[in-house]
C-alpha cells in the first residue's frame, strides 16, 4: 500500500471525513467571507460621519449662515453602521455554528474510524508499535487536529479575508497610501519566516532540554530510596540544578525569540501608521483626500495588525497540527488483516488440536519456529515450559490465529484454521492470561464479557467454579463493585480469578492458560490452583506452566527450546530421558515442591 | 499568586525593567492616536504642512520607543518567567530531597514529577503572559481614563457604561463554560481510557470477539465527548464577536454624543478620533486581561500543588545526639518492642515487635503478604521512624545518629532494582565514592556480576540506560547486591532480593555472601521457606505480630502459621525429615 509521505496523501486519506458536512462547511466559509465584508465596510462608513462632521464643524467656526451638524444624514449614516455591526456578529455566530458542526462531526467519525481500524489491524501492528506511540496518535493527534482545524482554520480564512478587504478599501481610497500600507504584508512574512526558522531551532533545544530534565527528575524520584540509603542527595540535588539551568537558558531563548514576532509587527505598523497620517494629512491639506477617509485608513491598518499577528503566531500550530494530521492518516492507512475466504465451518468443535510441521518466524526472513509436531486429544492438558523466548507465546499467538503459520499447518477436529473465519475459530477457545486484564465496569459487568446473553445465575455459577464468589460478596458493593484502572481495590490474584470466571462463562471447548510467575500470597495461591484445575476439566487446555503441579498432572509436556520442541512426554517419561527437562527441573523447580 | 510574586520578586531589576517596557507600550499605544487626531485638528484644519512633519518625525519617536520597549519587555518577561520557573523547580527539588518515605508516599512519584515539571512549566507560561499582557491592562486603564476624560467627560461616560457590561459578560460566560468544560474533561479521559484498554487487551477482546463490542463502547464514549466539545466551541465562538459587537456599539456612542457636542462646538472632531481609538485599545487590553484571569484557575491549582510540597514538613529530622558506641555493644541491632503505624491508617502495621541480632548473624522474616516484612526492614535505615518502642545499633538508637553515619553502616538490597543512567562502575561507586578498580572488581565477583559484566562491549564502562532497560532482570538484582556489597556494611538487609536469579546463581551468590558476611548481620525477609531454612534466627510474622521466633527446626514443632507455609511449600518427606 501507498505509504503516507505527502500532504496531498494526507489529504487524500483525511478529505473522506469531511465530504459528507460539506454543505455547513462551505456555508461557514461563505458567511466568513461575509463577516469580512462587514467588517471591512465598517471603518469607510465610520469615515463618512467623520467627513460631514468635520464639514459642519469647520461651517460652525467659520460662521456659515445655518451652519449646524447635520443630525438627519448622521442618523442614517448610523443606522446603516448599526445594521453593518449586527450583520457581522450574526455572520460570526453562524459561521462558528455551522463550522463547529462540520468540524466536530468530521472527528466524531474520524475517531469512530480509527477505532474500527484498530478492531480491524493484525495482532502484529500492536507487537510493532509501541503502546505509547499508538495510544498518542489516537488521543493526542487526533485532539491537536480537532483543535488546529476548530480553532486556527476559522482564524486563518478570517485573517485572509479581513487582510484582502481591508487592503481592497485602502485602494479605493487612495492607491499610492495603499501602496504605503502594503509594506506590511512581505515585512511579516520574511520577519516571520526568519523567526520561525530561528526559533524552531530553539524550541527544539528547548524539548531537549525538558526531556533530558523530565528524565532526571523521574530517576531520582524513583530512586529516593537508593539517593537516600547511600546519601547521594547533594548529588543529586547539583545535577538537578544542571540540567535545570540548561531547560532555564534554552526556554528564554526560544520564548525570547519567538516572542519577539508581535512587537516587531507592531512597530512596522507604527511606523507605516506614522507615514500615512504624514502623507495622508498632506493630501488633505491639499483638497485630496477627506478627512474621514484619512481616518478610516488609519483604522483599516489597525484593522489588518491583529489578524496579521494571529495568523504568523498561529504558524507553529498549523506546523504541528500537519505533523498529528500525517500521523493519524498513517494509522488509517496501515493494511487489514487478511480474511481469506473460508470453506470450512468450526462450531463446536471437540478440541483435537494438532500442530503439523509448523514454521512460523515474526519476520519473513527469520524463521522462529522450526517445524513444530505434536497434537492433543480433546480433554488433554498440555504444558509449555521453557526459558524465556523460547517460544511459548508463539504457540498460543498461532492457535488463536493473532498470526498465521508460514509452513505446516493447525488442525482443529481435522480442520486447518486457515480455512475457517477467524471469529468462528475463537469462539472454541478460552483464554486466562499472566496480565490480567479487566476494562473500567462492574465485576458483573467484566464476567459476562465472556458471554454476551449470559443471565445473572450464569455468571454467579461460573464465579463460584473460579473460585471468587465469596471474595466478590465481601466486597461492599458485591458483583457491582467497579475495576478501577489501576485496578487497587481488587488484588492482581483476585483479578486473575475474575478472569478465570470470564473464561469459564465462555464455556469453549480449548483453553489457554497463562500462570502468573510472580509470587503471590500462598493462601490465594492455593485458591488459584484450584480455580485452574475447575476450568480445566473437560477441556482441551495448552498452559503455559510455571507450577510444578500444573506441568506434573499434564498430559503432555512440550519442552521449548529456541524455537523447537527440545524434548516431549509426561513428567515421569522426561525424567527419565535424563535431558534438558530433568536440569531445568532441578534447577527452578527443585526448591518449589507442590501442594499434591 | 502568592507564590508566583515570591519567585517573579527574586528579579527585581528585570521588572523594572519589564515595567518600564509596558510603560513604552501604553506611551506609543495612547500616543501615536494623540498625535494623529493633533495632525488631524491643528495640522489639516490649519492648513500648516510644517507642523504635521513635526507632529510625523514626533510618531517615528514614539514608535521607536515602543519598539524599544516592547523588546525589552519581551527580554524582561522571558527572563523572568524562566527564571521564576528554574528557581521553583531548584526549590522543590532541594525539598523533595529531605523528604523521607512517608512524604514520597504521601504524595506518590507520578505526582511529584507532575508537580516539577508540568505544573512548573504551567506556571511559567502564565507567568510570561501576566507579565507581557495582564499588566498592562492597569497602565492602560489609567492611561487611556485620564486621556478620555482630558478630552471629553460626557464622551466618557460611554466607555464607563460599555466597561461593566463587558465585565458580566465575562463572568456570565465564565460561569457558563466552567461546568461544560469539567464534563468534556470527564469524557475525555474516558474516552482515552477506552482507547488505552483497547491497546492493552487487544488478544482478550479479539479471543473473546469483542471487537463489535468495544466499537460500540467506543462510540458511546466519543457521542458524549462530541456533544459537550460542541456546546463548550459554540460557547467560547459566541465571545469574540459579541466583544466588538459590544465594541462596536461602544463606537456608535460615541458618534452620537459626539454629534451633539460638535453641532455646540464643545468637540473637536479629531479629538473623536482619538477618542475611538483609546476607547478600542481600552476595551482591547480588558479583553486581553479577561483572556488572562480565564487562565488563572489552571494556574492556580498549579500553584496549590507546587505550594502543598514545598510546605511540607519532612517527618524525619537529621538529629544527631549521641553517636558514641557502647563498645560492649558493638556489632548489634535491637528491636525493642517495636510498634510501627503508617501516618493515614489507624491500623499498626507492626506490633510490639522485639528481636536481637549479633555480628555473624543471620536473621530471617517469613510471612504472608501485607504481614509487615518490608515495613520492618525500612524502619533500621530510618525510612520510616518507629511509632512507639526503639531500634538500636550499637547500642545506640537510630534516631540519634547522624543520618548519613547510619545508613553508612547498612546495605541494603531492595525487591525493585533501580539504577541510574550512567556506567556500570559510576552505579557500583554509588556505594562508595572512591572506590578503586580492585573493590568494583571484587565486589562484582561476590555478586556474581562480574562474568556478565565482563561479557559486555565496555565492560565496567558500559553504560546502563535509564531505569537500566539494557539489562536483565537478574542483571540488575546483581548489580544491585555488589553496589551494597562494595560498601562493606555492618548491616546488610536483603528484602526478597534473590528472586529474579536462576537456582544456580542463587547458591553461588549466598556461598560467596557466606564468605565475606562473618562480620556482619545479616538480614533476610523471604517468601519461600527453602532459601532461609539454615538461617540462625526466624522471625515469623502475622498480622503485623510476631508469632514465631526461633530456628528452622523450633518453629515447625512450635509455631502454627510456620508450619502451614511449610506445608504449602515443602514436600512431605522434607517436613517429616525436620520434624522428627
Amino acid at each position: 500500500m501507498e505509504q503516507i509521505r505527502t500532504k496531498k496523501h494526507v489529504f487524500s486519506k483525511l478529505f473522506p471525513f469531511f465530504k459528507p458536512y460539506l454543505v455547513p462547511l462551505i456555508s461557514g466559509f461563505i458567511l466568513i467571507f461575509f463577516a469580512a465584508v462587514f467588517t471591512a465596510a465598517a471603518p469607510i462608513t465610520e469615515g463618512l460621519i467623520t467627513t460631514q462632521l468635520t464639514s459642519d464643524a469647520k461651517n460652525i467656526i467659520d460662521n456659515v449662515p445655518g451652519a449646524g451638524v447635520n443630525f438627519e444624514y448622521i442618523t442614517y449614516v448610523l443606522f446603516i453602521l448599526a445594521g453593518l455591526y449586527i450583520a457581522s456578529a450574526a455572520c460570526s455566530y453562524a459561521y462558528n455554528f455551522c463550522l463547529t458542526n462540520a468540524i466536530q462531526n468530521a472527528m466524531f467519525d474520524l475517531r469512530n474510524a480509527i477505532e474500527k481500524k484498530l478492531q480491524k489491524l493484525p495482532v502484529s501492528y500492536f507487537d510493532r508499535h509501541a503502546y505509547g506511540d499508538i495510544l498518542s496518535r489516537i488521543t493526542n493527534d487526533v485532539d491537536a487536529l480537532s483543535n488546529a482545524l476548530q480553532q486556527s482554520l476559522p482564524q486563518i480564512i478570517n485573517a485572509m479575508f479581513v487582510i484582502i478587504f481591508a487592503y481592497t478599501m485602502m485602494f479605493t481610497i487612495h492607491v499610492w497610501m495603499a501602496l504605503i500600507a502594503l509594506i506590511l504584508i512581505p515585512g511579516t512574512f520574511f520577519l516571520a519566516r526568519f523567526i520561525i526558522k530561528k526559533s524552531q531551532r530553539l524550541f527544539q533545544a528547548q524539548q531537549d532540554a525538558l526531556g533530558n530534565l523530565n528524565g532526571t527528575v523521574q530517576e531520582k524520584y524513583t530512586g529516593f530510596s537508593e539517593i537516600k540509603l547511600y546519601g547521594k542527595q547533594q548529588e543529586s540535588i547539583a545535577e538537578f540544578k544542571s540540567a535545570n539551568q540548561k531547560v532555564c537558558e534554552h526556554g528564554f531563548k526560544a520564548q525570547f525569540i519567538s516572542g519577539l514576532m508581535s512587537p516587531l509587527i507592531a512597530f512596522m505598523t507604527y511606523l507605516i501608521i506614522g507615514s500615512i497620517a504624514v502623507f495622508g494629512a498632506i493630501n488633505a491639506i491639499n483638497g485630496v483626500m477627506t478627512v474621514g477617509n484619512l481616518q478610516a485608513f488609519i483604522r483599516y491598518i489597525w484593522q489588518i495588525f491583529q489578524p496579521l499577528s494571529q495568523v504568523t503566531q498561529l504558524s507553529s500550530t498549523i506546523q504541528s497540527s500537519v505533523a498529528a494530521a500525517t500521523r493519524v492518516a498513517q494509522i488509517l492507512n496501515e493494511e487489514d488483516m487478511i480474511e481469506h475466504q473460508t470453506s470450512e465451518s468450526l462450531k463446536h468443535a471437540k478440541g483435537n488440536v494438532a500442530f503439523e510441521q509448523v514454521s512460523f518466524g515474526y519476520s519473513p526472513d527469520k524463521v522462529f519456529i522450526h517445524d513444530l509436531t505434536f497434537s492433543a486429544a480433546s480433554g488433554q492438558t498440555v504444558a509449555i515450559v521453557g526459558p524465556t523466548g523460547a517460544g511459548k507465546t508463539t504457540i498460543i499467538n498461532l492457535l488463536l490465529r493473532f498470526y498465521d503459520v508460514v509452513g505446516g499447518s493447525i488442525k482443529i477436529d481435522g480442520v486447518d484454521i486457515r480455512d475457517v473465519p477467524r471469529s468462528e475459530l475463537r469462539s472454541n477457545f478460552g483464554m486466562v492470561l499472566q496480565d490480567t486484564w479487566l476494562f473500567h465496569g462492574t465485576i458483573y459487568d467484566n464476567i459476562k464479557y465472556g458471554k454476551d446473553d449470559a443471565t445473572e445465575q450464569e455468571i454467579i455459577e461460573a464465579a463460584k467454579i473460579a473460585n471468587v464468589h465469596d471474595f466478590i460478596l465481601s466486597l461492599p458493593d458485591g458483583y457491582q463493585t467497579f475495576i478501577n484502572e489501576e485496578g487497587t481495590n481488587v488484588s492482581q490474584g483476585e483479578k486473575q480469578l475474575i478472569t478465570i470466571a470470564r473464561a469459564v462463562l465462555a464455556d469453549p471447548s480449548i483453553l489457554i492458560l497463562d500462570e502468573a510467575t510472580s509470587s503471590i500470597d500462598t493462601r490465594l495461591e492455593k485458591k488459584l490452583q484450584k480455580a485452574m484445575q475447575n476450568i480445566m476439566v473437560g477441556r482441551t487446555s495448552f498452559v503455559i506452566a510455571h507450577r510444578l503441579s500444573t506441568i506434573r498432572n499434564a498430559d503432555l509436556i512440550l519442552v521449548m527450546k529456541d524455537g523447537r520442541i527440545a524434548e516431549k512426554g509426561t513428567h515421569e517419561e522426561l525424567l527419565n530421558q535424563k535431558g534438558i527437562y530433568e536440569t531445568l527441573y532441578n534447577s527452578q523447580f527443585a526448591e518449589e515442591t507442590s501442594v499434591n | 499568586m502568592k507564590l508566583m510574586f515570591k519567585y517573579i520578586m527574586k528579579n527585581k531589576l528585570l521588572m523594572t525593567f519589564n515595567i518600564i517596557g509596558l510603560f513604552c507600550f501604553a506611551l506609543v499605544e495612547l500616543g501615536i492616536p494623540t498625535v494623529v487626531s493633533k495632525i488631524i485638528d491643528d495640522g489639516i484644519a490649519k492648513q500648516d504642512i510644517a507642523y504635521v512633519w513635526w507632529m510625523g518625525l514626533i510618531i517615528l519617536v514614539l514608535a521607536l520607543a515602543g519598539g524599544a520597549g516592547t523588546v525589552l519587555l519581551c527580554y524582561a518577561s522571558s527572563k523572568i518567567s524562566t527564571n521564576a520557573a528554574r528557581d521553583m523547580r531548584n526549590d522543590i527539588f532541594s525539598k523533595s530531597q529531605t523528604f523521607s518515605h512517608a512524604e514520597y508516599d504521601k504524595f506518590g512519584i507520578s505526582s511529584m514529577i507532575i508537580r516539577t515539571t508540568n505544573d512548573v512549566f504551567q506556571l511559567q507560561q502564565f507567568i510570561n503572559l501576566v507579565l507581557r499582557t495582564a499588566l498592562l491592562t492597569p497602565l492602560m486603564i489609567v492611561a487611556s481614563i485620564s486621556m478620555t476624560l482630558y478630552t471629553s467627560t460626557s464622551l466618557s461616560m460611554v466607555v464607563g457604561i460599555a466597561i461593566p457590561i463587558m465585565l458580566v459578560a465575562i463572568i456570565v460566560m465564565a460561569a457558563f463554560v466552567k461546568p461544560i468544560s469539567e464534563r468534556q474533561q470527564m469524557y475525555l479521559d474516558r474516552l482515552n481510557q477506552v482507547s488505552r484498554e483497547n491497546l492493552t487487551g487487544v488478544r482478550v477482546i479479539r479471543a473473546f470477539r469483542k471487537e463489535e463490542f468495544e466499537i460500540n463502547r467506543f462510540y458511546e464514549s466519543n457521542k458524549n465527548f462530541t456533544k459537550e466539545t460542541k456546546k463548550i466551541f459554540k460557547l467560547m465562538s459566541l465571545s469574540q464577536p459579541s466583544f466588538v459587537f459590544l465594541l462596536n456599539f461602544a463606537v456608535l456612542g460615541v458618534f452620537i454624543v459626539s454629534s451633539n457636542l460638535i453641532s455646540t462646538g464643545s468637540l473637536e472632531v479629531g479629538q473623536m478620533v482619538a477618542f475611538m481609538d483609546y476607547q478600542f485599545h481600552t476595551m482591547f487590553s480588558f479583553m486581553l486581561f479577561a483572556l488572562v484571569f480565564s487562565l488563572y484557575p489552571r494556574a492556580r491549582v498549579s500553584a496549590g500543588r507546587i505550594t502543598e510540597l514545598l510546605q511540607e514538613e519532612p517527618s524525619i529530622h537529621n538529629e544527631a545526639v549521641d553517636t558514641e558506641i557502647h563498645s560492649d555493644k558493638a556489632g548489634t541491632l535491637e528491636f525493642d518492642h517495636v510498634s510501627f503505624t503508617y501516618q493515614h491508617t489507624k491500623k499498626p502495621i507492626l506490633h510490639d515487635i522485639t528481636f536481637s541480632a549479633k555480628r555473624g548473624e543471620t536473621v530471617a522474616i517469613i510471612g504472608s503478604t501485607g504481614c509487615g516484612k518490608s515495613t520492618l526492614i525500612q524502619l533500621i535505615p530510618r525510612f520510616y521512624d518507629v511509632t512507639e518502642g526503639s531500634i538500636k545499633i550499637d547500642g545506640v538508637d537510630v534516631r540519634n545518629y547522624d543520618l548519613d553515619t547510619l545508613r553508612n553502616k547498612i546495605g541494603f538490597i531492595p525487591q525493585k532494582t533501580i539504577l541510574f543512567s550512567g556506567t556500570i562502575a559510576d552505579n557500583m561507586r554509588f556505594g562508595k565514592h572512591d572506590a578503586n578498580e580492585e573493590e568494583l572488581v571484587q565486589a562484582a565477583k561476590v555478586a556474581q556480576a562480574y562474568d556478565f559484566i565482563m561479557d559486555k562491549p565496555d565492560q565496567f564502562d558500559e553504560m546502563v540506560y535509564e531505569g537500566g532497560t539494557n539489562m536483565s532482570g537478574g542483571q540488575k538484582q546483581r548489580m544491585s547486591i555488589a553496589r551494597a556489597v562494595i560498601r562493606n556494611p555492618e548491616i546488610y538487609i536483603f528484602d526478597d532480593s534473590f528472586s529474579a536469579l536462576d537456582f544456580k546463581t542463587d547458591a553461588a551468590l549466598r556461598a560467596q555472601l557466606k564468605e565475606i558476611t562473618t562480620n556482619s548481620i545479616v538480614l533476610i525477609v523471604a517468601q519461600r521457606i527453602s532459601s532461609i531454612m539454615d538461617a540462625n534466627k526466624i522471625i515469623v510474622l502475622d498480622n503485623g505480630e510476631v508469632v514465631g521466633y526461633g530456628s528452622h527446626a523450633e518453629l515447625i514443632q512450635t509455631c502454627p502459621v510456620y508450619l502451614e507455609i511449610a506445608e504449602s511449600q515443602l514436600t512431605k518427606e522434607e517436613l517429616e525429615k525436620w520434624s522428627k
